[in-house]
Formats: structure tokens, C-alpha cells, sequence
């Protein structure tokens, strides 16, 4: 029955649920404004403050300090890395610099789009390039002439959740792109690979020329492969290596292999693959490494962990050596996607 | 991007009937004067009882609620709380089994009871209190995927008692037209539901919380409709109640009209392909960039919505089994289409057409069909054991289709399930059509 009592108890309802659920929104975009991307000049920053640091050797990076200038790619010296930070003009979720060019991936909010931009040394944006997915990994080969990116496409199906990555291949100077490296050809054991459900990710550049190795997952394996970009064409090189970074003298491959026992939510630990012996080594860190590790120097590697698992967008760079040896310091404060650059 | 994905679950399926046996149904809640039940014309307003679109609204309230939580799940799941996709994958086939046994046990109670609102209302404000489940939980990630599973089951639990409660405030001769009315608005919740999501993260980048206050507060207003507005019907008297048992339920495959559409409905949803793998289809065929995918969906249900109330009169004037069947050949034009070299704006606009006409003419017509067929007092039960055998056909379906994507390419597996329809529609139309031309 319609009763006027009963209108008027669903007005109540309503006006309860929509003031409620009205205040809670404006309550979370206070909480969140300081995180919310801006490009507005940071306050108390020296004109050439960016320019002062990237005379010598410095390390780029994504700054998670909740202030002004959450999200902004800054930079540290190399020689001191805990010191103070100068911010760029660039937002980005992942960067890497080399050989006088950078690529930053930012997430586009309203359909999880995303955009990898091209910048200069100065870190102004010369081109962008736009594609599906969210960001993921993305490193510039030494010299700046390619680079490599792979967004996360999330979704399920009634038959099957899951992901797929795809991995592109970029031409700097151009800003074109060189292929997706699903449309390379695989080979495996001498023999043609080739399956509908491979996802390629985690590229790194060999040093020179434009060889470099990459994750292929198909079928729930996961393997590292080698390949270079004017043959287009990658071999399986071995199995359970992931997001492979590889060291400045390119002797070894950092990459994250799965820790967990197969329950709850995935946990990684860094290992290191020597690729002359094939030897490979855990390294001390017992944290959960999720990211594509980057070699401070020949001897350590640095990655990003969360504070505060699951609940804050803080994370800190850390530094292990990359042996057995040591144990994990933070390196740098309210940091991300670190890479080290060499002017 | 390889791997086949759904965007938001907005679009549904199920439906099917045989209009002839329409007079048989006992419906003790008309409301309408004795000469608008003849035959609905076209010139006429669109009649249906208030308690439709009470239920309507109820819906479309609760799909805002669920598509906001739905399309942001899989960012949530896995950037937020880092869990593996294959372990939100297990838990997802779980639901599929418990969601069967859910149904048939609600559709159960709520006939013996004679309380289809009470069911419903129960799995309404199962779902919403899993929304705010979602606030409290925070980031743990096993009282969220607990918390997923429990929606999924007040889902199960409300469907066939509020589906039932269409059919019982309906004329027989409306049916298609009420649950038309039904389902574009529903449709419109779920088309809601991401925009409203999205829009909150564009304002507040960590708002998962927000979005599940916001959701929490849809699904509280749609469970304010229910309970306050809807009015329960009455279907069979206490004694014929008291004679529901399961027993029973399951006695009514033994009604030739009702197992046929039992079997056809199923049997078609075996050669259906989920929506995720056409439009994967679609996006690689006409090289659509993936940013613009959502579209996909959002073209579907707009197509859906568009022509939901229009195939529902269609069906009530010339029969329900021919629109449904309609229904399907339009989904075999749309693998048509996705197998000829028709340029990219054909191909899209093609496959979105026809798959949104196939939604209209299939889902609320199953129902209207089904209603149609099974007595009054067990009409809960009779539509749990439909929309059960078609989900789970169209679940095998869907990891056929999978399973051949794997082995033999694209192109192939689109091909087979068109032959296989092709070839099953002229036997679905004879076991349906030819009682109800």
C-alpha cells in the first residue's frame, strides 16, 4: 500500500542516503587532494633547482610524498640520494630517462586509457603517444633512441578472470611506434611458439644496438626471452623469470620470482640470474617486491616497496646488494620508479 | 591483450515461452478492467501494473549500485589489494555452483511461503550490506573476496521471487511487455553505474571507499522501493502452497510446454558466445583502440534499452516464442557479421545492432514465456530452473569457446558456433514456435 507515512519514510531514506553518501564523497576528495595530479609550479623551488641535479649523474624517479608534488617525476643526485628532491613539471606513474630522452606513463582516468609521453633532457614533452590499459613498466634503451612500455589491461570473461599486458616497442626520435611484440615472432627449442595467449612484458634494453629481453607468459608460465627490434624476432631463453632488469655490465638479469604458496594475494621476491653460469641467486630482501627492479650500480639493485600494504599510496625506493649479502635500506623517501642516469 | 574479458556485466540474458498456455496461468492480482486485457496494440499507451515498474525501479537502483562496484572490482582487486586474477578466477567459479543451488532454494521458499517480496527484499539487502561490508573491510583482501561471493549469492537469492513477482502483477496478455518495461530499467542502472564510478575517481583518486558509500547508498534506496512500495501478490491458496516441495520443482520438467523451453533455452545458450569474446572479436577486427572498448558495452545496452519495451509488446502481440527465436537469428547475424570483411564501421555498428536486438528479444521474453507455462503457486521455482540451466549452459559455452579460441585462432570458433546455431534454430523454432504461431 502507498501510504503518505510511507513516502514520506522513503523521502527519509533518501535524503539520509543521498546527504550521506553526498558528504562522504566531498570528505574523500579533501582527504585525496593532495594526490590528485596538478602541475601547478611547487611552492619554495628554486627556478633551476632540476637543472642543478641533472648536471651530474642523478636518479630519476616518481615522488609518493603526499604534498604538492605527488606524482611529479623528480630528481636526486646520485652522489646523494636522501637529499633534497627537485620536481619536474612532468605527472607520471612510471619513468625512465636515458640517453637525454624520457618516457613518463600517466593513466588517463575515465576509460583506463593511458598516455606515454616523450620528453626531452630538460624533461619537456616533445611527443605523446596514447594506447589501452593502465601503466605498467616502461624503459628507454641506453643511448634514448627506443623504448619500451607495457600497460595492464584488466577484465574478466564468465570462463576466465584475468590479465593481459601488451608491450610496445617506441622509436624516440620519431615518436612512432616500432611494434607490438606480440606480432614479433617467437621461437622456441629452434621451433616456431606461437600461442593466442601470450602476454609480453618488464622489457630491458641491452646496452647498444636494440637487443633486449622481456617476460612472456603464456599458459601460466612465465619465461624470459631475448630479441632485438629490427629482426623482430625472440627466442625463449628460460622459464620463471620475470619483469628481467639488466645489470650496467650486463652480466645479470635482476628479476621478482613468486614467493607465495599459491593462497591469498601474490608475493614476490628479487632474485638475480647470472647469464653465464645460468646460476641464480635470492637476494635479502623478504619484502614484497612488485616492481621491475633497476640497477643502482653494478653490485646493487633498487625498487619500490609500499609502506603500508594495501592501504597507501606511499612507497619508498629501497637499495639491496645484489647478492646474498646486506640487508634492504631505504635509498630514497616517498619515491617510485627509480632509474639511475648518466648525463 | 589476449585475453578474453567482460566489461560490466550489465547486459543479461535469459528468457523463454509458449504464448498459447498463457490462459492457463492463474493470476489472482489483475488490475486492470477486463477490456484492456485483450490483445495490446500499438496505438495503445504502454499498460503495465505499478508494481512493475516499482520492481523496475528497484532494479535500476541496484544496478547502479552493483555496475559501480562491478566495473571498478577488477582495478580494485588487483592494483589496490595486489591479488593474483586467477585466485579472484577460482573464486568466481565457485559462485557459478553455489548460485544454482541459491536459486532453486529461494525460489523454493518464497512459493511455499507465498513471499516473493520478503525473498527478494532478502537478497536486495544481502547485496547492500556487502556494500558496506566493502567500506568496513578496508584493504583485507579476504573479507573482500568473501564479501564479493556473498553479493554474488543475494544476487541468486533475489532474481527468480522478483522476476516471479513481475509475472504474478502482470496480465498473461502483458507479460512480455512488463518484463520489457523491467529490464530497460535495469538496463539504465547498469549503464549508470560505471559512469558514476568513474566520475568519482576522476574527483577522488583513491575513492574505491567512496564508490562503495555511494554504491551502498543506490542499493539502500533500491531496497527502500522494494519494502516500502512493492506489494506482494498472491499466487494459489495456502493448501496449494503448502504442496511445493522440491520434489515438485523438479516434477515440472515433466510439463512437455515447460521442458521444452527448459531444453531450447539451454541448448541455445550452449552456442552462445559471451559478449566479452565478441567484442574482442569486434576491437581486433575493426582495430578499435582499447581505450574506446567500454563503448562496446555501452552501445550494446543503449541498443538494449532502446528496444526492450518495443520486442516485449512485439512478443505479446504475435507471439513470444517467434521474437525469441528472432532473437537468436539476430545473434547469428551478429557472428555473421564478425566472419565477413565488412568495413570497420559496418562490422561495429553491425555486431552492436544485432546483439543488443538479441538481448531485447531473448532475456525478458525467456521470462515471459517461462511465466507463461508454470502454474502460479510454483512460478518461482519454475524460473529459478530456467535461469540456472541457461547460465550454466551459457557458462559451458563460454569456456568452449575458450577452450577452441586456444586451439584454433579467432576465426574458427566463430564459424562453428555460427553453423551450430544456424543449424539449431530451425529444431528450437519447431519445438517452441509451432504451438504458438
Amino acid at each position: 500500500m502507498i501510504t503518505r507515512a510511507r513516502i514520506a519514510a522513503f523521502a527519509a531514506i533518501c535524503v539520509l542516503a543521498v546527504s550521506a553518501a553526498g558528504a562522504y564523497v566531498v570528505y574523500a576528495a579533501g582527504r585525496d587532494r593532495a594526490i590528485r595530479p596538478s602541475t601547478a609550479p611547487i611552492a619554495d623551488q628554486a627556478p633551476d633547482a632540476v637543472g642543478e641535479v641533472i648536471d651530474g649523474p642523478y636518479i630519476v624517479f616518481r615522488s609518493t610524498a603526499i604534498d604538492d608534488g605527488y606524482g611529479r617525476v623528480a630528481v636526486v643526485t646520485l652522489d646523494d640520494p636522501g637529499g633534497e628532491r627537485a620536481f619536474t613539471d612532468l605527472v607520471c606513474d612510471r619513468v625512465d630517462v636515458a640517453g637525454g630522452r624520457g618516457v613518463c606513463l600517466t593513466r588517463d582516468n575515465f576509460f583506463g586509457g593511458m598516455t606515454a609521453t616523450i620528453f626531452d633532457g630538460r624533461f619537456v614533452p616533445v611527443d605523446e603517444i596514447t594506447g589501452p590499459g593502465l601503466p605498467s613498466r616502461t624503459r628507454v634503451a641506453p643511448g634514448g633512441v627506443l623504448a619500451a612500455y607495457t600497460t595492464f589491461v584488466a577484465g574478466d570473461s564468465y570462463a576466465d578472470t584475468g590479465f593481459s599486458t601488451r608491450t610496445f616497442v617506441i622509436d624516440l626520435e620519431s615518436g612512432r611506434e616500432l611494434g607490438n611484440l606480440e606480432r614479433f615472432e617467437t621461437v622456441r627449442d629452434g621451433e616456431r611458439f606461437d600461442r593466442i595467449d601470450f602476454n609480453f612484458w618488464g622489457v630491458t634494453f641491452q646496452n647498444g644496438g636494440d637487443s633486449f629481453y622481456a617476460t612472456l607468459g603464456t599458459a601460466g608460465k612465465t619465461y624470459l626471452v631475448e630479441g632485438d627490434v629490427s629482426s623482430r624476432r625472440l627466442t625463449v631463453l628460460r622459464e620463471g623469470v620475470e619483469c628481467p632488469s639488466l645489470s650496467p655490465d650486463g652480466t645479470r638479469i635482476a628479476f621478482k620470482q613468486r614467493s607465495d604458496d599459491g593462497f591469498g594475494p601474490v608475493t614476490w621476491q628479487i632474485a638475480v640470474l647470472n647469464l653465464e653460469t645460468g646460476e641464480v641467486t635470492v637476494l635479502a630482501e623478504d619484502g614484497n617486491v612488485d616492481d621491475q627492479v633497476a640497477w643502482l650500480d653494478d653490485d646493487r639493485v633498487m625498487y619500490g616497496l609500499y609502506r603500508d600494504e594495501g592501504q597507501s599510496p606511499v612507497t619508498d625506493v629501497w637499495v639491496v646488494p645484489a647478492d646474498t649479502s646486506g640487508t634492504p635500506e631505504i635509498l630514497i623517501t616517498e619515491a617510485w620508479s627509480p632509474s639511475v642516469v648518466s648525463p | 591483450m589476449h585475453r578474453p574479458y567482460r566489461l560490466y556485466a550489465g547486459v543479461r540474458f535469459l528468457a523463454a515461452s509458449d504464448a498459447r498456455r498463457l490462459t492457463r496461468a492463474v493470476y489472482t492480482s489483475v488490475r486492470t478492467p477486463p477490456e484492456s486485457a485483450s490483445r495490446a496494440g500499438w496505438s495503445r499507451p504502454i499498460r503495465v501494473s505499478l508494481n512493475v515498474v516499482l520492481l523496475g525501479l528497484t532494479s535500476l537502483f541496484t544496478d547502479l549500485s552493483q555496475e559501480m562496484v562491478t566495473a571498478v572490482l577488477p582495478i580494485y582487486l588487483t592494483f589496490e589489494l595486489r591479488l593474483t586474477p586467477l585466485q579472484f578466477g577460482l573464486i568466481d567459479g565457485l559462485y557459478q555452483g553455489a548460485s544454482a543451488l541459491v536459486r532453486l532454494v529461494g525460489g523454493l521458499v518464497a512459493d511455499r511461503r507465498g513471499k516473493y517480496k520478503e525473498v527478494a527484499a532478502t537478497g536486495y539487502a544481502v547485496s547492500a550490506a556487502t556494500k558496506a561490508g566493502l567500506v568496513v573491510a578496508g584493504g583485507a583482501w579476504l573479507p573482500v573476496t568473501g564479501l564479493v561471493f556473498v553479493d554474488r549469492i543475494g544476487k541468486g537469492i533475489r532474481t527468480a521471487p522478483r522476476d516471479a513477482l513481475i509475472s504474478l502483477s502482470s496480465e498473461p496478455e502483458r507479460l512480455g511487455t512488463s518484463f520489457g518495461v523491467h529490464r530497460a530499467l535495469d538496463t539504465v542502472g547498469a549503464l549508470l553505474g560505471p559512469l558514476v564510478a568513474f566520475a568519482i575517481l576522476v574527483w577522488v583518486p583513491l575513492g574505491f571507499d567512496a564508490i562503495f558509500v555511494v554504491s551502498l547508498a543506490a542499493a539502500v534506496i533500491g531496497l527502500g522501493i522494494l519494502v516500502l512500495f512493492v506489494r506482494n501478490r498472491e499466487a494459489g491458496s495456502d493448501e496449494e502452497r503448502r504442496g511445493v516441495s522440491l520434489r515438485r520443482a523438479i516434477g515440472l520438467l515433466r510439463d512437455r510446454a515447460f521442458r521444452r523451453i527448459v531444453v531450447v533455452g539451454s541448448a541455445l545458450g550452449l552456442l552462445t558466445m559471451s559478449d566479452g569474446f565478441i567484442y574482442l572479436i569486434l576491437q581486433r577486427r575493426a582495430s578499435i583502440d582499447p581505450r574506446w572498448f567500454p563503448l562496446l558495452f555501452f552501445g550494446t545496452a543503449v541498443v538494449y534499452l532502446a528496444l526492450a519495451i518495443p520486442f516485449g509488446r512485439l512478443a505479446d502481440r504475435v507471439g513470444r516464442a517467434k521474437v525469441f527465436i528472432a532473437g537468436y537469428a539476430a545473434l547469428l547475424g551478429a557472428y555473421l557479421v564478425l566472419l565477413t570483411g565488412a568495413p570497420a564501421g559496418w562490422l561495429v555498428a553491425g555486431c552492436i545492432g544485432l546483439l543488443g536486438a538479441h538481448y531485447a528479444a531473448t532475456d525478458g521474453v525467456l521470462m515471459a514465456m517461462a511465466s507463461a507455462v508454470v502454474e502460479a503457486p510454483m512460478r518461482t521455482s519454475g524460473l529459478a530452473i530456467v535461469t540456472t540451466a541457461v547460465s550454466v549452459s551459457r557458462f559451458a559455452a563460454s569456456v568452449t569457446f575458450g577452450a577452441l579460441w586456444l586451439a584454433l585462432g579467432q576465426g574458427w570458433p566463430v564459424a562453428l558456433f555460427a553453423i551450430a546455431l544456424g543449424a539449431g534454430l530451425p529444431f528450437a523454432w519447431r519445438a517452441l514456435g509451432r504451438s504458438s504461431a
